[in-house]
């Protein structure tokens, strides 16, 4: 145990003696390994950029009923029931859905798409409460700023209708309950409960509203139907097969299929094509890491064989060029994460925007970091074994003798 | 006293393709306290014959070679070293023997206190003030502080007899300890590191190529011979009693 504590003790002593050639065996090893992590981490960064805006993104998700059709209540719940289906809303018809919306703040009037939303809208994402009665609504980012409104705000909806040969205006007083994101939509949007939606169309066709005290004439009976519909699968690896079965009932839809295969397609080429670099890559840094640290425990053996004659056990030797190579690895590789980190932030922020990329083009995750650490800790204590046992192994008589 | 060293017939050579050196060791004996002197020019085998007797180089053949340290059990060295049994034979180096390199050999990056607390601290020996005794008996006490790079050719001498001596062994070797040193230098050192001997009632075996202060330190020397055998192949070295 004194042997060890000692040669604990002896190897940093060296180590920090010697810190100019110390220096220059972390620069070396930080110097290979930093363009490999800036290269694992663009691959990475690109890859999972490109497979997150697709996974993320609602848009990729959405699959697009062409022309109208007729889907009733049964038909809309029986494709929510799906496990592959995230979100389905009905749609009314284009030209009944539209709202005109006034705030006390912007002088002009705005007419605004409505579009039906309730929780779990993958287009409101997680964090925004889907509006629950006729007088709620989220708007998108767009209209808000026409309007010049924020979140809580109180603004006046109105819909017109020829009736009777007279021009009618109906007012309702909505709350904006949030305000979408930028990104879910650049029109101007309403989203408003499918009550609501219902509620408009019924108006414009002439319909009575009573639960918003909207005169016409007497709703007729029958089964409700919707001529489209809003309708997002659950991952984009759905998407295909609930196309395939949209249009095997005979639902003409639109996907981006193709958008999503050519994804896949690069992620398993970049894959290909970056695993061959990583490879050499790390042949060639096992191979630069280990012939440094090899010819340093050679350069040691004077010393080593010193150790050896004042008694201490060629074991215990093995444990000085050993440790002396962790601590090479470790800082080696602290630095080689403070070069990535500086080259992920000018990549990320000077590069990317320049590209117009507003996602991270480079990142790694800790457990990438700690990868990294674990290879080369265990490829420095090889080298250094390999070193170790043949200055070990030489009698200390030659070793004092031969410099 | 009683023996230390048994050496017969201990043979070590240097050749290649047949051509070369060869040490041979017929018979030695040292008995403990007995202050041994190596005499011969240069290559002619002393600083083998050192390696050797210190446990760090293997003879290439031997028919006795026993160690029995005054304060220690015999050892059989010829044995250890056949069966290549490198923990006992570094157990003898570090609690037996004291080792002075011609180079001194401190390590560059202990100061000169840490390489002399070296071996005691291998040993687990308690801290006392034989550090701050034997430094100031060799003349380096103000250097203790320092690292050996910035001392004089004579203090590291010093410094490195200090270190051969601090775990007090009973067997001191010291290749040529003096060879880079001035003949004042040299015999001021060598008179003070005979009193620390006698005092701690140490063997010491060393080498020298000079002639002048060995007779005068009152040292056995060895009968060394050397000749070319082998029809002028081999250049071989002789050392009996």
């Amino acid at each position: 145990m004194a042997q060890i504590t000692n040669i604990v003790r002896l190897s940093f002593r060296d180590y920090s003696h010697e810190w100019r050639m110390s220096g220059c065996f972390v620069l070396a090893l930080a110097s290979v390994l930093a363009p490999m992590m800036i290269l694992f981490g663009l691959k990475f960064g690109v890859v999972s950029t490109m497979i997150a805006d697709l996974v993320e993104n609602p848009i990729n998700r959405e699959i697009r009923p062409i022309g109208s059709g007729s889907y009733d209540d049964a038909w809309i719940e029986r494709l929510r029931a799906r496990e592959d289906v995230e979100f389905i809303i009905p749609k009314t018809r284009a030209l009944a859905a539209t709202i005109q919306l006034k705030s006390d703040t912007a002088r002009r009037i705005l007419s605004t798409e409505l579009l039906a939303t309730a929780a779990g809208d993958p287009l409101l994402g997680s964090g925004l409460r889907a509006p629950a009665n006729y007088y709620e609504v989220v708007l998108s980012a767009s209209a808000a700023k026409r309007l010049e409104i924020t979140a809580g705000d109180r603004i006046d909806g109105s819909l017109a209708r020829q009736f009777r040969g007279k021009r009618e205006r109906v007012h309702l007083p909505l709350t904006v309950i949030s305000v979408a994101d930028p990104g879910v939509t650049p029109r101007n949007v309403a989203f408003v409960h499918l009550d609501l939606l219902i509620a408009s169309e019924h108006f414009k066709d002439g319909r009575a509203v009573p639960e918003l005290g909207w005169s016409g004439n007497s709703a007729t009976a029958g089964a409700r139907s919707f001529p489209s519909f809003r309708l997002y699968a659950r991952s984009i690896y759905d998407v295909t097969r609930l196309v395939e079965d949209l249009e095997r009932e005979g639902v003409r839809v639109k996907a981006n299929v193709a958008e999503i295969d050519t994804v896949q397609s690069i992620d398993r080429n970049l894959s290909v094509i970056f695993w061959i670099i990583a490879c050499v890559g790390a042949l060639g840094f096992s191979f630069s890491l280990g012939a440094s640290l090899w010819a340093n425990v050679d350069r040691k053996r004077k010393d080593l064989s010193i150790l050896r004659l004042i008694g201490f056990k060629s074991g215990r030797i093995v444990l000085f060029p050993v440790l002396q190579s962790c601590y090479t690895a470790f800082l080696g590789w602290l630095l080689a994460v403070l070069i990535y980190l500086v080259f992920e932030h000018l990549i990320n922020h000077v590069l990317a925007p320049t590209l117009n990329i507003d996602r991270k083009l480079c990142f790694l995750l800790t457990e990438h970091f700690l990868w990294a650490l674990g290879l080369t800790v265990l490829i420095a204590i090889y080298a250094a074994i390999l070193g170790g046992l043949r200055a070990a192994r030489i009698q200390p008589s030659d070793g004092l003798r031969d410099v | 006293m009683s023996i230390i060293y048994t050496l017969r017939n201990v043979v070590k050579e240097r050749l290649n393709d047949g051509v070369g050196f060869r040490l041979c060791v017929p018979k030695i004996e040292i008995r403990a306290q007995e202050n041994i002197a190596l005499i011969g020019h240069s290559g002619c085998g002393k600083s083998t014959l050192l390696d050797m007797l210190a446990l760090i180089l293997r003879p290439d053949d031997s028919e006795d070679f026993n160690l029995h340290p005054i304060d220690g059990d015999n050892s059989d060295v010829a044995d250890m070293w056949q069966r290549n049994r490198q923990g006992p034979l570094s157990q003898i180096r570090k609690r037996h023997i004291g080792y002075v390199l011609q180079s001194g050999g401190l390590l560059p990056y202990l100061t000169v206190r840490e390489n002399i607390e070296l071996p005691r601290r291998l040993l687990n020996l308690p801290d006392d003030d034989s550090i701050e005794s034997i430094s100031k008996v060799l003349g380096i006490q103000r250097q203790l502080d320092k690292l050996p790079g910035y001392l004089s050719v004579g203090e590291r001498s010093r410094a490195a007899f200090a270190r051969a001596l601090s775990h007090r062994p009973s067997i001191l070797i010291a290749d040529e300890p003096t060879a880079t040193l001035d003949p004042i230098t040299t015999q001021k050192i060598m008179a003070v590191v005979m009193e620390v001997i006698k005092g701690l009632k140490i063997t010491l075996i060393t080498a020298s190529h000079d002639w002048h202060h060995v007779y005068k330190m009152d040292l056995r020397t060895l009968n060394q011979v050397a000749e070319p055998v082998d029809d002028g192949k081999i250049y071989q070295s002789t050392f009996c009693d």
